[in-house]
């Protein structure tokens, strides 16, 4: 009998561990289905008059058509405890805590459970789209992840503001990345994520860093390097669209347009052939440039306010940073363009409590709370009054990157555009080492990127 | 394969007989699932079987019924939600969700086959019963039947709880995956937000088609090509490796034996991925390695040779297809072969000493003692783990990904175009779709084609070493 019982044990184990141990997702799924079921009730969305009353198949619930202040609303609505999830960067966790104790304190009368999870802003979207109904209420996320977010149905529309005016006291770019189809579907949060141009000012002049060829040619006597992740659809952008070549997304908001193998797109091609040729610029991804700054080999990089510290501690005193220098294309000045970077906070529209979490993302992303968050960490306000203090104004990376923002795009692409442009840089950073005609070259790149998605 | 015919068809034979010749009792049963048990007063079994088949009636209309009625068109009403600023509350419609009406399906139809299997079952064990009356021998009460499980039937206890949980988390997991490859479950359709639907075979068509702008079937090709290549190279590698430094640690020459063993057993005791990720830094462009490399002349003279190209200052150790490919089989060994040398170890020791001993009586040196009797009883006992082993490389995605992902860009256009590289194994390229491009669909396609691929060479390889008396033929 006692083996009997140690064999039902044993099974009884091998099971549980089956459970726990392949069970991962499976287990999970059939669970997600109850949230579903509940439909509290409103009325039709309205961008451009907030308050206006139309009211569709479902009726709204009597108590919150009394009052007309949404806000007092939803405290007289709130009877339960408020459970929200909150996903902020690892590097974000300190400050998020302070501004949710702020937030919590500001509203006394009610009970919140708010639990902060750590999520980069960069992966923000590939674990939101896992399971878009269990992911948090309120996360923080680049502006280059918009599209897939709102086509999956990831991000509540920003209808209405309570706290502050979202759309006016941001800058236009940031709003302007913060929307899609001219909706505003997030909060801006910050405004330092593009790229611009790093130097050492005792290899470069101010009138050095104005054009590329320069640049090349000086750090070419000095035996320093010029650092861009030439490999990489972000960066390689730069060439083509300064060069007046067009990438979009089309109105499907997944596939591409591109046009970077119509006239003048061999020029650029070219063009980035004879600057590297002569292995000044060098293509090297962004950890092997921290490496390259500190022992010395690199005395200018393009890159973002993430690296400004690396430089920073390389350069010392000669720190300086600008926006991106011009290039010949064809026998032509050509500015390099770039990709503008916002981080923003946005709300997950299947969230339970939808008001309070619209309400904490404006928490996280008014003035006060840029403005603690340049103080804490060094990130450039989006929020325009944030921004115009004379600390951000002193920052030599946040006030390069403003001067780039003049000819900085927001960074609308659909998903095929990475791949090929990544091929695309490697080869010509490695010297086209088949002799592929550069036209045919160009043909299959676009052909790739303007792939239907499938 | 005809004794399998004969059972399906004994199968179905008593369950005529059990209809024909059953009393009306018997008959009742396939209505109402208690009754046989009711006749014969076994009350207890009654009840239940009565009660599970109102438990099954239950989940029919509540469960089953609404999910397999949109089971054709896996849902038509989008999910679509209204705001409210204010009262700042959202009403949401009620939508359908693919992935859930797809999954609650198959679960219904298997929930459903499982109770024809049970309803059959019952109507045999109902008519056992009246037979067992007829004959006059003792019924089982309650009691008795409970403690059967517990004696002659203790199997059925035993595993009832793995099988469920077999059934629960292998089985129908692997049936929805395979679903979804007959559907369009992509970016474009995500649920909740959108729907998904079906569209038969034009996922596998499109695996294996080259068009103009879809570069699948090509580098469906390319990447299969070297998931072969690298599961033959790492397998053989670390085995025979691992062999070669069990003998050498156990050779009595050797000093400090244990020392050597349990230096190769620390590298196994620090996780993969750290080292993988350490050894990725050592040979990046600008790592370590290479500047090494570079200070002592060995850039220069792999450049004067022709086997790095003349305009790097670096050996491209990671980013260069032929230099890649090679690294991370090298890199592998080394994170591969103290697993192989421990099983090795303890497989070696078990050799017959005596044959040892005769061969080199008869003269035999060391080389021929190894390759006519150690190999073969190696290769005679690890045989299966070998086969394992390969499979396992076909999936290796540690050493691959960590390798190569964010170093390793391809330059092949026709791959990038479809998102591969040529360092990409199968089980890589296929993370690469669903974790960064969202495609299901895909994906599933290629889960099922190395499924194929693992289960045909599994198959033909573990039945042509088990086949025969091979342990006959080793003596």
């Amino acid at each position: 009998m006692k083996k009997k019982v140690l064999a039902t044990i044993l099974a009884t184990a091998m099971t549980v561990g089956c459970l726990t141990g392949c069970g991962g997702g499976a287990a999970e799924t059939p669970a997600a289905e109850a949230p579903a079921a509940e439909a509290p009730a409103a009325e039709e969305p309205a961008a451009d008059a907030p308050a206006a009353e139309e009211a569709p198949a479902v009726e709204a619930p009597a108590a919150a058509a009394e009052g007309t202040d949404p806000i007092a609303n939803l405290i007289a609505a709130t009877t339960g405890t408020v459970t929200l999830k909150v996903w902020a960067s690892e590097e974000d966790q300190d400050l998020t805590t302070k501004l949710l104790d702020e937030f919590k304190a500001s509203y006394p009368d009610v009970t919140f459970d708010i639990t902060l999870g750590a999520e980069s802003e960069s992966t923000a979207k590939d674990t939101v789209l896992t399971d878009v109904e269990a992911a948090a209420d309120v996360y923080s996320f680049a502006d280059d992840q918009i599209n897939e977010l709102v086509k999956a149905g990831a991000l509540q529309e920003v209808a209405a503001n309570y706290t502050f005016d979202v759309v006016n006291e941001n800058a236009t770019g940031a709003v302007e990345a913060a929307a899609v189809d001219g909706k505003v579907y997030a909060y801006p949060m910050t405004a330092d994520n593009g790229y611009f141009m790093f130097y050492d000012s005792s290899v470069f002049s101010e009138s050095d860093v104005q054009s590329l060829e320069k640049m090349v040619e000086v750090a070419g006597a000095a035996g320093k390097k010029i650092a861009m992740d030439i490999s990489n659809g972000w960066y390689i952008y730069a060439f083509f669209q300064g060069a007046g070549l067009e990438l979009t997304l089309n109105d499907d908001g997944l596939t591409n347009t591109c046009t970077w193998n119509a006239a003048g797109g061999t020029d650029v091609a070219q063009a980035i052939l004879d600057l590297t040729a002569s292995n000044v610029l060098v293509d090297m991804n962004d950890e092997d440039m921290a490496t390259q700054i500190a022992e010395g080999n690199v005395a200018a990089c393009v890159n973002g306010t993430w690296r400004a510290e690396t430089a920073a501690e390389a350069w010392g005193d000669n720190y300086a940073a600008t926006k991106l220098p011009t290039f010949k294309a064809g026998g032509k000045d050509c500015q390099m363009s770039s990709y503008s970077g916002y981080k923003l906070v946005g709300v997950n529209p299947h969230s339970a409590n939808v008001g309070w979490s619209m309400l904490l993302a404006e928490f996280l992303t008014n003035e006060a709370a840029q403005t603690a968050r340049f103080e804490a960490r060094g990130l450039g306000p989006s929020n325009l009054a944030a921004a115009s203090s004379d600390a951000v104004q002193a920052n030599p990376a946040i006030s390069a990157l403003a001067a780039q923002a003049a000819y900085a795009t927001p960074q609308r692409v659909g998903g095929n555009f990475w791949s090929p442009a990544e091929t695309l840089g490697q080869i010509l950073a490695s010297d086209n080492p088949d002799g592929t005609d550069l036209q045919e070259l160009l043909d299959t790149t676009v052909e790739g990127i303007t792939a239907p998605v499938e | 394969m005809k004794k399998a015919l004969n059972a399906i068809g004994n199968y179905f034979k008593n369950i005529g007989i059990a209809f024909v010749r059953g009393d009306v009792w018997v008959k009742l049963s396939a209505v109402l699932m208690g009754a046989g048990y009711f006749a014969r007063k076994q009350v207890m079994n009654g009840i239940i079987m009565f009660l599970v088949e109102a438990l099954f009636a239950v989940l029919c209309v509540g469960y089953a019924a609404p999910n397999l009625a949109k089971f054709g068109t896996l849902g038509t009403v989008q999910f679509e939600q209204v705001f409210d600023p204010l009262t700042m509350t959202s009403t949401v419609n009620d939508y359908d969700n693919s992935f859930l009406i797809l999954l609650n399906s198959i679960m219904a139809l298997f929930l459903i086959l499982v109770f024809v299997l049970f309803w059959i079952a019952n109507m045999k064990a109902v008519y056992r019963l009246q037979v067992q009356k007829e004959n006059g021998e003792h019924i089982n009460t309650f009691k008795e039947d409970v403690q059967a499980l517990f004696n002659e039937k203790f199997h059925i206890t035993l595993l009832t709880l793995p099988t469920i949980g077999i059934v629960l988390m292998n089985i129908l997991p692997i049936l929805v995956l395979v679903a979804v490859a007959f559907t369009n479950y992509d970016q474009q359709h995500m649920p909740p937000s959108s729907l998904f639907t079906w569209v038969g075979w034009s996922n596998f068509k499109s695996l294996f088609t080259d068009s103009v702008t879809v570069t699948f079937g090509y580098s469906f090709k390319k990447v299969l090509t070297w998931t072969l290549e690298w599961a033959v190279l790492a397998t053989f590698t670390t085995y025979i490796g691992g062999i070669l430094l069990a003998k050498f640690i156990n050779n009595k020459k050797t000093k400090l034996p244990k020392m050597w063993r349990t230096l190769f057993i620390i590298a196994i005791a620090v996780p993969q991925f750290v080292t993988l990720l350490l050894v990725r830094n050592f040979f990046a462009d600008s790592g370590i390695v290479n500047t090494f490399c570079t200070n002592i002349g060995i850039t220069d003279f792999l450049k004067n040779v022709g086997l790095v190209p003349a305009n790097l200052s670096y050996i491209p150790f990671l980013t260069n297809p032929g230099w890649a490919k090679v690294m991370i089989v090298i890199i592998n060994i080394w994170v591969g072969i103290p697993y192989q040398m421990l099983i090795a170890t303890g497989v070696l020791m078990n050799i017959p000493e005596d044959q040892i001993e005769s061969a080199r009586i008869d003269g035999a040196n060391p080389l021929q003692i190894f390759v006519k009797i150690t190999m073969p009883y190696m290769l005679f006992v690890t045989g299966p783990s070998l086969i394992t082993d390969f499979v396992k490389n076909i999936n290796n995605f540690n050493v691959i990904y960590l390798l190569t992902q964010d170093v390793y860009v391809t330059s092949d256009q026709l791959l990038a175009n479809s998102n591969a590289k040529e360092i990409d194994l199968l089980v890589t390229w296929l993370f690469r779709l669903t974790n960064e491009y969202y495609n299901y669909k895909m994906a599933s396609v290629i889960g099922i084609v190395v499924f194929i691929i693992c289960a045909a060479f599994t198959l033909v390889t573990f039945t042509r070493t088990i086949k025969g008396d091979k342990e006959e033929e080793f003596q």
